[in-house]
């Protein structure tokens, strides 16, 4: 995804070239996680909430197979076509066939990360297919010519005054202005125009109920009804772990997810698809794209419960000084960073790692994953799987040599407080990261074992 | 049937784990005392406009003192056939692009949200809620629910094409996190509150 070769290391340090940005950056996002908190606490059965959700999913996630079964039954016999696809490039291939069949070579696609997933906009480009994205936040990164920077809020990355400069040119507003206002204003009218002539809307899914086989799309900007209540045309993409079993679970799910989001009590829209309107096509693409490849990772499966909220982004230390740009994956933060490895260990190798385990992201988790333990599983199955890079992996073996034999261990304790006595640089120098914006403690006289033995020891 | 199915299907049955049970769902009680005025309180949080009104005398009165009539201005609702959108004055629904105001009926609203319960059961377009500059909902009084749970419970497994939770005017954000109100929706939201006998309003 990114044209650089640069890991989350590299991209984060590209990011914290503008330290006023990093600040501005972490202390929003940090803001939008206190709004969660405040929505939270004001609900005194959250917990409640979050068990059962976690509950459900886990159950849907057991019976996955028959519940897509159903929903297929159920979504034919409400008049939707369904489509099954094995990977992005079927994905793909489903909406080109399409666009094709209708003859269009415009396309109106409200927020979905499948989509970014399967990188659909540059393939339809490829193909001579013009695809605009309605909602705000993802039209600016478009206009921008990059991904989107986190799964909720997609130009956060961004100060209104670039905005201002990407619409000056692009939309024809004043020179100089960067009144969120006056652009979203411009936005909307030049939008409005995409909704009244477009005749294919692409939509993603947040929920999707086995039983009565019909989905739920969640927006605050009123896109994606928008798009699909005016094009002849409406395709929903949507991955298989987005399945729940009833209508009645859909109340669990609609109370956590923006509450967790961005702290609302709910989206403005919560639209509930079951039948096409009356001469209109509606097609469902469900999408496995190394989901079930995951399930079968028993320590990774529960990462499918996620509903993407994203506070595990919003409260990451990490995510907050490195942006999501440092991800260099569709979707960044605590669980793209679980959730990635699945699709590419080599490519993703990093991404595990860019965590201080701290466990906030699980702590916030609507639906429970056990995320930051996750990560830290990623890590040991990326090391023995050897995409840990050489540097890395060497300091580990030799780490886990020096652990597993004492007398070792005594003596290199006792060579690391004479190297950082005597020849710090030796440790403090370019080619250990550790170092930057840190110092090494004074190296203490003796180690923890000597001083036991001085003190303790004999007494017992 | 594609191989992909197939396929996909017998991937996730062979890695799916053995069966969880489905958790037994818990009810929980309001945890506030009185959803009318919960709503009430959170609509007005979110950028909405909350009235009381008595009668249909009250709606027009400010209908007429707050919008534009004299640009397009349409209802569903029985009791305003004024506004009355005569089926065959447009043919798509794009035409109704120009629209100024739409007035709805809601079936009930969420008293810990702020949403309204609207379904295409008496909406003669699915685009109507979201293609005019104002909206505004017309709803009984005594149909406010305390929470998403209790609106599950009524909508029980009833039919139909399209429906939706609104909850206050289109509104984004995207912006630095400025909150602009009027995104691609309408810009604002009316609920007048109607305390009249009887309970919803009929449906033209």
């Amino acid at each position: 995804m990114s044209k650089t070769a640069k890991d989350h290391a590299g991209l984060a340090a590209d990011f914290n070239k503008d330290p006023e940005r990093v600040s501005w950056h972490d202390e929003t996002l940090w803001w939008v996680r206190a709004k969660r908190d405040k929505a939270a606490q004001g609900i005194p059965e959250w917990e409640a909430l979050r068990e059962t959700a976690s509950g459900i999913k886990a159950h849907t996630l057991s019976n996955l197979s028959a519940y897509l079964e159903a929903f297929e039954k159920a979504a034919i016999a409400n008049g939707a076509i369904v489509h099954w696809a094995a990977d992005a490039a079927e994905h793909n291939e489903i909406v080109l066939s399409l666009l094709r069949k209708a003859k269009a070579d415009r396309m109106m696609k409200s927020k979905s990360m499948l989509t970014e997933e399967c990188h659909l906009n540059d393939f339809l480009k490829a193909r001579g297919v013009e695809t605009i994205d309605t909602d705000l936040g993802e039209r600016i990164v478009q206009l921008l010519d990059e991904p989107p920077s986190h799964i909720v809020l997609p130009a956060i990355h961004r100060k209104k005054e670039e905005i201002g400069v990407l619409f000056h040119k692009h939309l024809d507003t004043p020179e100089g202005s960067a009144d969120p206002q006056l652009l979203t204003h411009a936005a909307r009218l030049n939008l409005r125009d995409v909704f009244l002539t477009r005749n294919v809307a692409l939509t993603g899914v947040n929920f999707a109920i086995a039983e009565t086989g019909e989905f739920v799309v969640c927006t605050n900007e009123g896109n994606a009804d928008m798009g699909a209540h005016l094009a002849d045309i409406h395709i929903a993409a949507m991955g298989i772990e987005k399945l729940i079993p009833k209508r009645e679970h859909l109340g669990f799910f609609l109370r956590l997810l923006t509450r967790s989001a961005t702290g609302q009590p709910i989206t403005t829209y919560s639209s509930h698809f079951k039948k096409p309107r009356a001469g209109q096509e509606l097609h469902i693409i469900l999408v496995d794209n190394g989901r079930s490849v995951q399930l079968g990772r028993e320590d990774f499966r529960s990462s499918l419960k996620c509903i993407r909220c994203g506070a595990c982004m919003n409260t990451c230390p990490v995510y907050r000084r490195s942006g999501g740009h440092s991800y260099h994956t569709a979707v960044a933060g605590p669980i793209g960073s679980i959730l990635a490895p699945n699709l590419d260990m080599e490519k993703y190798a990093d991404l595990p790692f860019a965590s201080t385990l701290c466990g906030s992201c699980t702590n916030v988790c609507p639906v429970k994953i056990d995320i930051h333990e996750q990560l830290y599983k990623w890590r040991q199955v990326i090391v023995k799987n050897g995409y840990s890079g050489k540097l890395k992996t060497a300091s580990m073996k030799g780490m886990a040599f020096v652990l597993s034999k004492p007398r070792v261990f005594n003596f290199s304790g006792k060579a690391g407080r004479w190297v950082l006595k005597h020849a710090p640089f030796i440790v403090n120098n370019a080619l250990n990261p550790w170092y930057k914006q840190r110092d090494m403690p004074e190296p203490p006289a003796e180690s923890f074992h000597q001083w036991y033995s001085k003190n303790r020891g004999k007494r017992s | 049937m594609s191989s992909s199915r197939d396929n996909i299907l017998k991937a996730v049955a062979a890695n799916q784990p053995e069966l969880l049970p489905l958790p037994q769902l818990p009810q929980f009680a309001a945890y506030f005392d009185i959803p009318l005025l919960k709503f009430r309180d959170v609509l007005e949080g979110i950028g909405a406009t909350v009235l009381s009104v008595s009668g249909y005398a009250d709606i027009r009165n400010h209908l007429a003192t707050h919008f534009d009539l004299t640009k397009p201005v349409y209802s569903t609702i029985a009791a305003l056939p004024e506004f009355a959108l005569r089926p065959g004055s447009y043919s798509r629904p794009q035409d109704l692009h120009n629209v100024e105001l739409i007035i709805l009926p809601a079936e009930f609203g969420v008293a810990e949200n702020g949403a309204v319960w609207i379904t295409d059961e008496a909406l003669p377009e699915r685009a109507l809620p979201f293609i005019p500059e104002h909206l505004a909902v017309v709803i009984a009084e005594d149909a406010i629910l305390a929470n998403m749970h209790e609106a599950y419970l009524q909508i029980g497994q009833r039919d139909y094409g399209w429906a939706a939770f609104i909850a206050g005017p289109s509104k984004t954000a995207d912006i630095e996190q400025s909150l602009v109100l009027g995104a691609h929706g309408p810009r604002s939201m009316t609920v007048f509150l109607l305390k009249m006998s009887g309970s919803n309003p009929d449906p033209s």
